[in-house]
C-alpha cells in the first residue's frame, strides 16, 4: 500500500506548495469526508491518498464586505458564521442556519459544502440565486468563475490538482429584491438533509411589471437547478394568473426528480404559486413565507387558490 | 505516520503522539481517558459525542485530531466542574432530565453553548439549541424545562 501522509500547513502559501507538488484530499471542516472515510471505532479513518488539513489557515477566515460592495466570504467560514454574520446575504443565511446539528454547524465550511457538488447540499441553492462567484487560487495565481459554473454535474467540480477554494463572492443581497423567499422542505425541521428546497427573489419596476425574478431549487435533479430562460418568461411583464402558471410549468421541465418525483415537483409548483400570488398583493413583510400563519390579520387573502 | 499533537485539553496542555487522521472522539477516549464523550452515530447527527471546541459546540466524531493543534478542548466532565456547568448538572439531576444517560453528556455541552450565547433562551430556543443532540428515552421535555430551570437558577451568571 502506498504510503498515506497527513499535513497541516499553518499558512496559505505553505498549502498552495503542497498541492503543487502533491496528489492530496483536502479535508476543511470534516464533516463530509469525515464520514465517507469513517472506520470502526477506534479505529483511523481510511484515506485512499495523503490528506492535507486545512481547517486552521486564517487567510480563508472572515467575512466582509469588498470595495464594490458585494459579500465576499472565506472558504472556510463555517455554517455557524455565516448564519450568525448580518453582513451576509439573507438566503445564505437562512441556507446555513438550517445545515444539520448545531455541532456540525460549527465544522461544516461553505468551500466544502460546494466542493463536495451534492444536488442536495444547502449552499448552492442560495449562491446560484445571487449569481455568486468562487475564487480559486493556485501558485500560479488566481481565477474566479460563477458557482453554477464551477460545479459540473453530480460530485463533479471544475478545480485543478493545484488550486483551492480560497473565497466565495456574492454581488447580490435581499436589499436588491423587494420579495424574498426560502423555504427547504427535510423529514425534520432540524438535522435534516434537504427533501426539496426552493429559494426566490423577485423585484418589481413600475407599474408592477417585474424587473427582476430568480428562482432555484435544490435536490430536484443532478445538481441545483436555476434557468435564466424560465426567469425571463416573467421578467418584463406582469405577474398574472397566466404567467404564473408558464412559469411553473416551463420550470417543471426544468428539474429532474429522481426518488418521488410527484412530490418534489408538486411542491416546487406550489412553492412558486405561492410566492408570486402574494408578491402581487405588495404585502408589508420583505419575507414571503409558506404559511398563512405568518400573516398580519385583515391583510388581504391571496388571490390564487394555494 | 505518527505526529506530535499539541492542545489544550479542560484547562491543560498535552501533547500526544499519534495518527493526525484519528478522530478526535477516538483519541479523547482512547489515548487521553475521557470517557465522558460518548460515541452514538459516528456521523455528527445523534450529538453524544459533543466537546467545545474554542468554546463553541462541535461533534468530536468528525474532526481528525490534527486539525485541534493548538486549540482548546473541553470536555462535558470538565464543564461540569465549573461554576455554570454545576447549575446545568444539578438542574439536570433536579429536574429528571436524566433516563439511561448516555446522550446527557452531549447535552450538557449543547445547554452549556447555547446558554453562553443566549442568557435567557425561550423554549423554542431550547429545543433548536438542542436539535442536534438526540435522547431515546426522555422525550426530550423534561431536558428542557431542565434547562430552563438551569437559567433561572443561574440568573444573571449567564450574561457573564
Amino acid at each position: 500500500m502506498e504510503k498515506i501522509d497527513c499535513y497541516i500547513p499553518e499558512t496559505l502559501q505553505e498549502a498552495l506548495e503542497i498541492l503543487h507538488r502533491e496528489d492530496v484530499i483536502i479535508l476543511a471542516g470534516g464533516s463530509d469526508l469525515m464520514v465517507f472515510h469513517k472506520n470502526e471505532p477506534s479505529l483511523i479513518p481510511e484515506f485512499e491518498k495523503s490528506v492535507m488539513i486545512i481547517r486552521n489557515l486564517n487567510e480563508l477566515k472572515g467575512i466582509r464586505i469588498n470595495s464594490n460592495g458585494e459579500c465576499e466570504i472565506g472558504a472556510l467560514c463555517t455554517s455557524n458564521e455565516i448564519a450568525e454574520s448580518t453582513i451576509v446575504p439573507w438566503h445564505l443565511r437562512q441556507a446555513a442556519s438550517r445545515m444539520g446539528a448545531v455541532g456540525l454547524r460549527n465544522s461544516a465550511t461553505i468551500g466544502g459544502n460546494i466542493a463536495n457538488a451534492s444536488p442536495k447540499g444547502d449552499m448552492p441553492g442560495p449562491l446560484y440565486l445571487l449569481d455568486a462567484r468562487v475564487k480559486l487560487t493556485s501558485l500560479n495565481g488566481s481565477r474566479e468563475m460563477l458557482v453554477s459554473d464551477f460545479i459540473i454535474k453530480f460530485k463533479s467540480i471544475d478545480l485543478k490538482k493545484d488550486e483551492l477554494i480560497t473565497k466565495i463572492i456574492i454581488p447580490y443581497s435581499e436589499r436588491d429584491f423587494d420579495y424574498i423567499f426560502w423555504h427547504k422542505v427535510g423529514t425534520r425541521k432540524s438535522n435534516a438533509i434537504s427533501k426539496i428546497t426552493v429559494g426566490m427573489a423577485l423585484k418589481f419596476a413600475e407599474d408592477e411589471i417585474v424587473k427582476d425574478f430568480r428562482l432555484s431549487a435544490t435536490s430536484t435533479g443532478a445538481k441545483t437547478n436555476r434557468n435564466r430562460d424560465v426567469e425571463n418568461l416573467l421578467i418584463g411583464s406582469k405577474i398574472t394568473e397566466e404567467n404564473i402558471s408558464r412559469v411553473i410549468e416551463a420550470f417543471d421541465q426544468v428539474i429532474s426528480p429522481r426518488a418521488m418525483p410527484v412530490f418534489r415537483r408538486e411542491s416546487t409548483k406550489r412553492m412558486i404559486r405561492r410566492f408570486l400570488s402574494q408578491c402581487l398583493l405588495h404585502p408589508e413583510s420583505r419575507v414571503i413565507d409558506t404559511y398563512d400563519s405568518y400573516y398580519v390579520p385583515g391583510s388581504p387573502k391571496p388571490v390564487f387558490n394555494i | 505516520m505518527i505526529k506530535d499533537i499539541d492542545f489544550i485539553l479542560n484547562g491543560k496542555k498535552v501533547t500526544i503522539k499519534v495518527n493526525p487522521l484519528s478522530r478526535l472522539l477516538d483519541v479523547l477516549r482512547d489515548n487521553l481517558n475521557c470517557k465522558d464523550v460518548k460515541e452514538g452515530c459516528s456521523e455528527g447527527e445523534c450529538g453524544a459525542c459533543s466537546v467545545l471546541l474554542d468554546d463553541r459546540i462541535v461533534t468530536s466524531c468528525l474532526i481528525p485530531i490534527g486539525a485541534v493543534q493548538n486549540h482548546e478542548i473541553k470536555t462535558s466532565n470538565y464543564v461540569t466542574s465549573t461554576e455554570k456547568g454545576k447549575i446545568i448538572a444539578e438542574a439536570f439531576a433536579d429536574g429528571g432530565a436524566v433516563q439511561c444517560g448516555f446522550c446527557i453528556p452531549g447535552m450538557i455541552i449543547a445547554a452549556y453553548d447555547l446558554l453562553s450565547r443566549n442568557s435567557n433562551p425561550t423554549e423554542e430556543e431550547i429545543r433548536l439549541g438542542i436539535s442536534g443532540n438526540i435522547c431515546r428515552c426522555t422525550g426530550y421535555d423534561l431536558i428542557v424545562s431542565s434547562i430552563r430551570l438551569a437559567v433561572e437558577r443561574g440568573g444573571d451568571i449567564w450574561k457573564k
